[in-house]
């Protein structure tokens, strides 16, 4: 199954998904496919102008650009998921996972599309990690 | 992308010669992290189980957006990384997911811990006063 990850660049998400046997959904598959596809108008930025009206689908025009260039990316694959992990206290709010209002819409839109779902939190000692990866594991042996 | 846990005894090195002795034609890069692997996408899968059968809770993977030796991110053309701190806090965190690995390896029960209660308002005046005296 094609499972939405929540920071969508999680390392430790991504690599937990793919070890239990689904797909991840990923911000750097997708991105891949943009950043090697074609040429990039000012290279560190991945998102162009047509990305920001493409966003309009998930978040209104009064809506800040770069919340829209976000979900332009991310939006499609929520279309595509099939379940989703979702990761609670990411203590980093920068990069392209720092922006709150984009964080809190995917949540919002994760909950609105009714798929199987489990929120956990980073964990913060190892007992917290046992606990965080076998809910995880629970969760997608689950979805089989 | 292949990053190593901080408690693997592997070193960056010793995985990217055994993804060369692996003999499928990738592209391997030795990174101060782990390594990057690049090529055919048939080859990459059947790479990864061998590669992380080398240390399976210590070795952690995802894909990378970007080519490896990108000049939008390759430190040696000076291409910015920002999502390397994000990167550098997983890390930190990584022994603890190889805890729980282990343990739901073992069949170890992981019971979830009662939620933190907020300290109320009395007990604080409490301790408080205890300073005090």
């Amino acid at each position: 199954m094609k499972i939405f990850i929540m920071p969508p660049n999680s390392l430790i998400l991504y690599d937990l998904v793919e070890r239990f046997g689904h797909q991840p959904l990923s911000v750097m598959g997708t991105l891949r496919e943009r950043v090697s596809g074609r040429e990039m108008e000012s290279p560190p930025l991945n998102v162009t102008p047509a990305d920001v009206t493409k966003g309009l689908k998930y978040a209104g025009i009064e809506v800040p650009s770069g919340i829209r260039g976000r979900m332009a990316v991310w939006g499609p694959m929520i279309d595509e998921a099939e379940a989703a992990i979702i990761m609670h206290d990411t203590p980093f709010t920068f990069g392209c996972v720092g922006c709150h209002r984009t964080n809190l819409l995917l949540m919002h839109l994760i909950r609105k599309k009714k798929i199987p779902t489990i929120e956990v939190n980073y964990p913060e000692d190892e007992e917290e990690g046992k606990i965080m990866v076998s809910k995880i594991k629970t969760f997608l042996e689950g979805l089989k | 992308m292949i990053m190593i846990a901080p408690t693997s005894e592997l070193t960056p090195d010793q995985l990217a010669r055994f993804i060369h002795s692996l003999g499928y034609e990738i592209s391997i890069k030795e990174t101060c992290y782990g390594a990057n692997i690049e090529g055919d996408k048939d080859l990459i899968a059947k790479a990864v189980p061998k590669i992380r059968g080398l240390d399976p809770n210590r070795l952690f993977i995802k894909v990378r957006a970007y080519p490896i030796g990108d000049e939008r991110r390759c430190r040696a053309h000076h291409g910015s990384r920002p999502g390397f701190n994000q990167l550098e806090k997983e890390w930190m965190d990584l022994p603890f997911i190889e805890a729980g690995l282990c343990a739901v390896e073992s069949g170890e029960e992981c019971p979830e811990k009662p939620k933190r209660k907020r300290l109320s308002v009395e007990k604080l005046i409490q301790i408080a006063e205890e300073e005090n005296i």
